[in-house]
Order: structure tokens, then sequence, then C-alpha cells
């Protein structure tokens, strides 16, 4: 590869973390917050019939939660609203929309491999603070 | 225990690793018996994927034991031969139910990455970078898989290692391309690419009735494959005029369906490769479309094009002109491999789907560093270097 190439290889990941901490740290700025919502394949019935599960839980007293069937047959949507004053972030509802669903969905939260097997060099550092928060980015 | 391991670009080493833990209740250990390079690991190793870790261990294609089962499987026992999808699917979330497992919901522990790239996260893989979930790879001595109940499949006794290894991967793959593709009794089909994937493909295109199958490829030894194994017909694209030729081939029409099996590093004689080869090397594009632009151009008007290769992110000098006027269908997807594993097995007993000619290389894994600066650089007419821990 070439010298180049080696440096935009350095660049990409560095870059990925570096919107991953800016959106982090937008997550806490009440002009960002939407409502985020996951559709979950249960039917609304189910899940209105009992409190739901994992780390959904834990923040519906600082949020707002709603839930309405999700049309064809797909299941039940979840839509999570922050309120102001609340001390739960974007990153901590997406973790706990993500978690909630695979509960939900597949009885568990896949956990990642372990042991590592893997180095921390100044090359990967930045994708490992990405991987950190893995379920709590993206565009949920 | 011994794995392969990813140490930077182009370098990989055989080191000591942790060995696996079940993590989830349902996840089984798995021995590995066999496991097998595929060219979208180069991908990883050249650093054309840049979520690789140094010593993350690379491997997604394989077969093996079961020597440990978590508490909540309940189709594995201690002993089984299994061999195991190449993507992680949950089996319940909706899109599993649609069948499209490598899709699936809950299958990739770290969305961030790839949801931020595509817009939505695909599930994970074993092996294939932190964008895919950073699942420890298979070139090892042991791998923890998940979801085992739906992504390891019981080898039948009359099936081989060395014929059920392809099943994993490659073989589910090319039967994908061919089935969404659209593939139908009295088609004219054109796969691009005869390694293991389009191999796969065209045998595919065959068994579900096309007319004719016309393999494209610039080695030789692989398009002697084709022939020998396959039963299609195919082309040299550095001394044929591709487009020409599958005009002729299929009555001035083009083909109804064209399965590309490529990829990202595709190579083509003329300027268009310098062209491509530059802008990817500037990283002005992340991928090399060479292959994707003349399938789309060589389809019949309202066809089916598939794209199998793995494609990182954007592309230039895409033909979607030809794409909108000519009224085609484009697709493209990993493989959902739970959908076809067991049909593929079966197909394997009775003699329908045969692998073994692809792996022209068999190794200790001590020595994969070698088989794949072989299958890299197609020394020794290498199609598929198969590791044995």
């Amino acid at each position: 590869m070439s010298r180049t190439g080696k440096a935009l290889l350095i660049v990409v990941p560095l870059a990925a973390g570096a919107a991953v901490a800016v959106k982090r740290r937008r997550a806490g700025t009440p002009v960002s917050r939407r409502n985020h919502v996951v559709t979950v394949y249960r039917p609304l019935s189910e899940l209105e019939s009992a409190p739901l599960p994992g780390t959904l839980k834990e923040i519906a007293d600082e949020t707002e939660i709603s839930m309405r069937p999700a049309p064809g047959d797909r299941g039940t949507e979840i839509a999570v609203h922050i309120p102001e004053g609340s001390n739960v972030s974007d990153g901590d509802v997406r973790r706990a929309l993500r978690e909630t669903r695979s509960l939900l969905e597949a009885g568990d939260v896949l956990l990642p491999s372990g042991p590592p097997a893997t180095e921390t060099t100044a090359l990967n550092r930045p994708l490992q603070a990405a991987t950190r928060h893995g379920r709590e980015g993206g565009l949920l | 225990m011994k794995a392969l391991q990813w140490q930077g670009v182009n370098k990989l080493s055989v080191g000591t690793v942790p060995d696996p833990e079940l993590r989830n209740p349902g996840d089984v250990i798995v021995k590995v018996t066999r496991t097998v390079t595929c060219g979208s690991d180069l991908h990883l190793i050249g650093g054309y994927i840049p979520f690789m870790e140094k010593g993350d261990v690379l491997g997604h294609e394989f077969l093996g034991e079961v020597v440990e089962v978590g508490p909540d499987v309940r189709n594995h026992r201690v002993g089984d031969r299994v061999v195991v999808s190449s993507f992680i699917s949950c089996g319940n979330c909706w899109y599993c139910d649609q069948k499209l497992y490598s899709l699936c919901d809950n299958g990739n522990t770290n969305p961030v990455i790839t949801e931020t790239l595509w817009g939505q996260a695909p599930g994970g893989c074993f092996g294939y970078s932190h964008a895919m979930g950073g699942n420890a790879g298979s070139h090892a001595e042991y791998i923890r898989v998940p979801f085992a109940d739906v992504g390891a499949f019981t080898v039948p006794e009359g099936v081989s290692d060395e014929r059920a290894l392809f099943a994993s991967d490659s073989a589910a793959t090319g039967w994908m391309g061919a089935d969404l593709g659209g593939v139908k009794p009295g088609d004219v089909v054109a796969v691009w690419g005869a390694g293991a994937v389009g191999q796969m493909a065209a045998r595919a295109a065959v068994l579900l009735g096309a007319d004719r199958v016309i393999v494209i490829d610039r080695l030789d030894n692989r398009l002697r494959q084709v022939e020998q194994h396959i039963g299609a017909e195919t082309i040299n694209y550095e001394s044929t005029d591709v487009a020409g030729e599958l005009r002729e081939r299929s009555g001035g029409r083009g083909p109804d369906v064209c399965i590309e099996a490529v990829g990202m590093e595709a190579h083509a004689p003329g300027p268009q490769f310098g062209y491509d080869q530059i802008k990817q090397q500037l990283r002005l594009q992340t991928d090399r479309p060479i292959a994707v632009r003349e399938a789309i151009h060589a389809c019949r008007k309202g066809g089916s094009v598939f794209v199998l290769g793995v494609y990182a992110g954007f592309v230039d000098k895409f033909p979607l002109g030809a794409l909108m006027n000519k009224g085609l269908t484009v697709r493209g997807a990993q493989m959902h491999g739970q959908r076809y594993i067991p049909m593929l097995l079966d197909r394997m007993a009775k003699g329908e789907v045969t692998t073994e000619h692809l792996a022209t290389h068999v190794m200790p894994l001590d020595q994969a560093p070698e088989g794949y600066r072989m299958f890299k650089d197609k020394k020794d007419d290498c199609v598929r270097a198969v590791f044995v821990p």
C-alpha cells in the first residue's frame, strides 16, 4: 500500500472516532433531541402485558416511552422522548432500545467475543473508543 | 490457543491468543477442523476496510466439532460435526423471519460504524472487522459461535469435511446470487469471477435450470475448473470482448441475469483499471466497481444484476443511466447462510454440489500467512487455501 494509503488508513478511523465523539457531545444538547424509535418484532398486546425488560426499564422514569403497532405486521414501534432536564443521553436511549429489542426478540443481548486478542495501538485507539460505545452511537 | 492474527496492513502472523469462552447461553464453542481463505479477507488484510485492530483473528468460513455447549442450546451436543454460517443471526427478528439473515437486527454488537456508513447496520460476521461486530475469526483452534441453534448445522454423515466446509459461505453466497437474482429455467446467466463464490453461483444457476451459464475471469486454471466441475461455459476477459461475446451467446439480447462475484478489488485490461486503481489508492473512491459496471452494461433490458462481491463504500462512474433506461433490477446482499445451508448439505450429499476442487492448497494453520500470500498472488494456481488447525 502507498504512503498516502497508509496515511488515509489512519485518518479514516480517526475521523470516524471524532465523528462519534462529536455526536456523543452533541447528544447532551437539547437541539439534537428527537424521538428515538425502534421496531420490535413482537405484537403490541404482548409488550403491553408486562413491563418492558432490560435497560429501557431503567431509564423509563426519566424518559417518555410510547408504543404503537407497526404497519404490515412488523411488530411494535417503541418511541422514546427525552424531556427537558432529563439526565438520560441519546446514547443511553439508543443502547436501551437496542438491548430491549434484542431481549424481546432473541431473549438475550449478544455480548462481544472474548477474551480479546487485540492490542491497543496509536492507530486503533479511536476505533476502540468508538466500539466501546457501539450500541450508543449510530443513527437510531 | 493458536490463531492467525492481523498485525497491520499486509502483515499476518500466527500467534497465541486466549481460548474463547461461552459469553451467552445460546453459544457453543467449536474446535475448528477446517477453515478457508476468502477473497473478501484480502480487503481486510490490505486495509481497504479500515476497521481492524492489531491482533484480530481472521476467518469466517469453517467447519468443526462442538466441544462446549451453552445452557440454552437445544439443537447441538458435544461431539456434533457442524458447519457454521459466516453471518451471525438471532433467528427471531423481522429480518430473520423474512429469511434475510445477514440483515439481522441483533447479531452485531457494534452497529455504530455500519449504521453511520450505510444508514442501517447488517448482522455480525466472524473475523470480519469491528464494523461487523469484532467477532473472533475461525483461523484458530477454537471459535465461539453465538446463536448456535440458528447458525450451526450438523453435517450429514455422507458429506465429507472437505465438501461441507464450503457450505459455510462460498456455496451459500453463490446460491443466494442465483436465487435472489431470479434465475429461471431457460435463462442465460453470466457470472463475473471464477473464484469459489462465482463457481458456486454458476453451479446454482445450472441447477435452477438456466439454459446457458457463462463465467468470466482472466485466470485459465479457474476457467478450466468451471468447465470441468461446474458444467458452465467460460470467457477469458483478457482475450475476448466480453460484452460482444455475451451478446452473441444470448441471441443479441444480453444475459437475463448477471451475477457479480468479484468485489472491490476488481481487475480489468485497459485504462479503466488504472483509473479506478488510482482513485482507490487516493481514497477518492473506496471500491473498484469494474465488474458491476460491465454487468449493468451487458445485462438485457429488464434483466437482473446481483452484486455478490463485497463493497465497502463509494464508487465512481456508476452507470445509473443504463440501470434506469434499461429497466434493470439491481440487488445485493451479504449472504443469508441460514436460508441455504441445509438445502446445500442435502445437495452435497446427493453429489449435485461438489466443492473439493476449490481447496487447491491444504496446509496447517502455522502456514496460514504463506497460504494467504499464495491466495492473494494466485501462486501455483491457488483458488482457495484451506487451513487445518
